[in-house]
């Protein structure tokens, strides 16, 4: 099965768990991402999700400038961001039940 | 390591302009938001990859390892863009509709930059306001304009302000109708039909100035034609001799001397005028190759009379020009040449029979202004004892002007 397309739809509610843990930038969320086995995570869609979360208003941001090299930039999650995250968790655990429910199933009638 | 560091910093700029670039359908402040911490993020990228590759094969990424590492900067930035919830570019980015589009949208980002610009203005929400008031005249002027060029495209006739035929009059009602729903935001139809009147509404635009100016330009012509037209029929009244107008008349006696400052009324005591406008006519005389124009002559009361003749002028270019525009001849008007000298004489044996005939149906009290006008060859002694003083020739002839003017 193609990974990639299960990501598309829930790379939302992964960026949103990352950086809830932890405020995080680009590459930073990326590098967790891989690190709980999203191996397959393209840079620039963390990047482009973070935008946009960013600009619903889901996530803050802030620059931190860098000694070395260019400035990075931060994203951080707010109220709404925790209220989105809560409800797509609840989202995705009634969804993968019922997913899991179905395959079980399947599984069982073969 | 230091230089192949370098070398890096300049292979991670280079591909995030390559990803800058080919955001090129975004606005500035939206490919900025989008890239802002790229060069970062691209580099962090490159150190772990060299953190976790074994041995030497990562430490030196050449500056193709970028493009294997994040893969083709178009679609490196695609996928950005797509992610960021952000619409697709039409076509492959660099295509060549891409590239022809391209000042389209350059327009109409400056648009969107311009009017950003100004919706903070005090002023400029009621300018907006009347603006979208009167966008309906727009959509007519739109279907004006199509109009125009169809009829010279299919016809090439010149251009009119209005149809001259009815199959020109359903076109525009028609064109009419199509631009006025397009205004309404009806009658297009997908991609196609919103391209369909984008072309349009350009060309339309385009258009406009040449059509007005042609259109003008036709009817300037016209309006000269019915000028020249208006000039034929205009002197109604005035001396006509063989079906011309005359400008000036002269009077000889009987015994055929000229005379001068003669007074000419018509049987209703009307003054007899060759001239009608006030003395701003040019008139071509015989033998002169200048345009004359012509004085009048004040009587006592003050008014101006055109009925004394011959009339007295001079060339026009002999007037100056009051500040007032009233036209000024500084030297008085002279007669011009008469015909003759002297006209043949009457044959004064037959002139008692005539004179008892001309007097009978008048009036004896009162004095025939034919005989009036005679006295300064001869000074008849019949027609001044009634006004008294008056022995020449002004003073009678304004004398006997007076009763006869209405």
């Amino acid at each position: 099965m193609d990974t990639t397309q299960l990501l598309k739809g829930v790379l939302d509610v992964a960026v949103l768990a990352v950086v809830a843990e932890e405020d995080g930038y680009g590459y930073d969320v990326v590098r967790r991402l891989r690190a709980s086995g999203l191996e397959e995570v393209g840079d620039a869609s963390v990047y482009g999700t973070l935008r946009r979360l960013y600009s619903s208003g889901a996530l803050t941001s802030y620059v931190v400038p860098s000694d070395e090299g260019p400035h990075r930039k931060y994203y951080g999650i707010n109220a709404q961001g925790r209220a989105m995250l809560d409800a797509q968790r609840k989202d995705w655990h009634e969804f993968a039940g019922t997913m899991s429910r179905l395959l079980t199933t399947t599984e069982g009638v073969r | 390591m230091s230089a192949s560091t370098r070398t890096r910093t300049a292979d991670v700029a280079g591909y995030a302009a390559a990803v800058r670039r080919h955001l090129a359908g975004l606005s500035p402040e939206q490919v900025d938001d989008l890239t802002d911490g790229l060069e970062a993020d691209l580099a962090d990228a490159l150190a772990d990859q060299d953190a976790h590759a074994p041995g030497g094969a990562g430490a030196g990424v050449p500056a193709h390892d970028l493009v294997g590492r994040f893969g083709d900067p178009a679609a490196y930035a695609a996928e950005l863009r797509t992610s960021a919830g952000l619409p697709e570019s039409g076509t492959g980015a660099g295509g060549l509709g891409y590239a022809l589009r391209s000042p389209v949208r350059a327009l109409r980002e400056q648009r969107d930059r311009a009017l950003a610009a100004l919706r903070p203005q005090p002023w400029w929400g009621p300018f907006e306001e009347f603006a979208r008031s009167v966008t309906p005249l727009a959509w007519f002027a739109r279907a004006w304009v199509l109009y125009q060029v169809l009829r010279v495209l299919l016809t090439g006739q010149a251009l009119v302000w209005m149809p001259r035929s009815f199959g020109g009059w359903v076109a525009l009602v028609a064109l009419t109708v199509v631009s006025v729903q397009w205004g309404r935001g009806l009658w297009q139809p997908g991609r196609a039909g919103r391209r369909v009147r984008s072309v349009a509404t350009v060309v339309a635009v385009l258009a406009a100035l040449p059509v007005l100016a042609s259109v003008s330009a036709v009817t300037e012509r016209v309006q000269v034609v019915y000028e020249s037209q208006t000039v034929g029929p205009a002197p109604q009244d005035g001396v006509v001799v063989d079906g011309v107008p005359v400008s000036n008349l002269f009077v000889y006696d009987a015994e055929g001397n000229p005379l001068e400052d003669v007074q000419v009324f018509d049987d209703r005591g009307r003054a007899v005028r060759t001239t009608f406008d006030e003395g701003y006519d040019e008139f071509a005389l015989p033998g002169f190759t200048e345009p004359w124009s012509f004085l009048p002559v004040v009587d006592e009361d003050g008014r101006e009379r055109w009925n004394v003749y011959p009339l007295t002028g001079a060339p026009s270019t002999e007037f100056e020009w009051r500040d007032d525009g009233e036209r000024l001849l500084p030297g008085g008007g002279r007669t011009p040449p008469p015909p003759f000298a002297k006209a043949p004489s009457l044959v004064l044996a037959e002139g008692d029979a005539i004179a008892p005939r001309l007097r009978d149906p008048l009036d004896p009290a009162s004095t025939p202004s034919g005989a009036a006008v005679a006295p300064s060859p001869n000074g008849t002694p019949t027609a001044s004892p009634a006004p008294g003083p008056g022995a020449t020739t002004d003073a009678g002839g304004a004398e006997v002007a007076g009763p006869a003017q209405p």
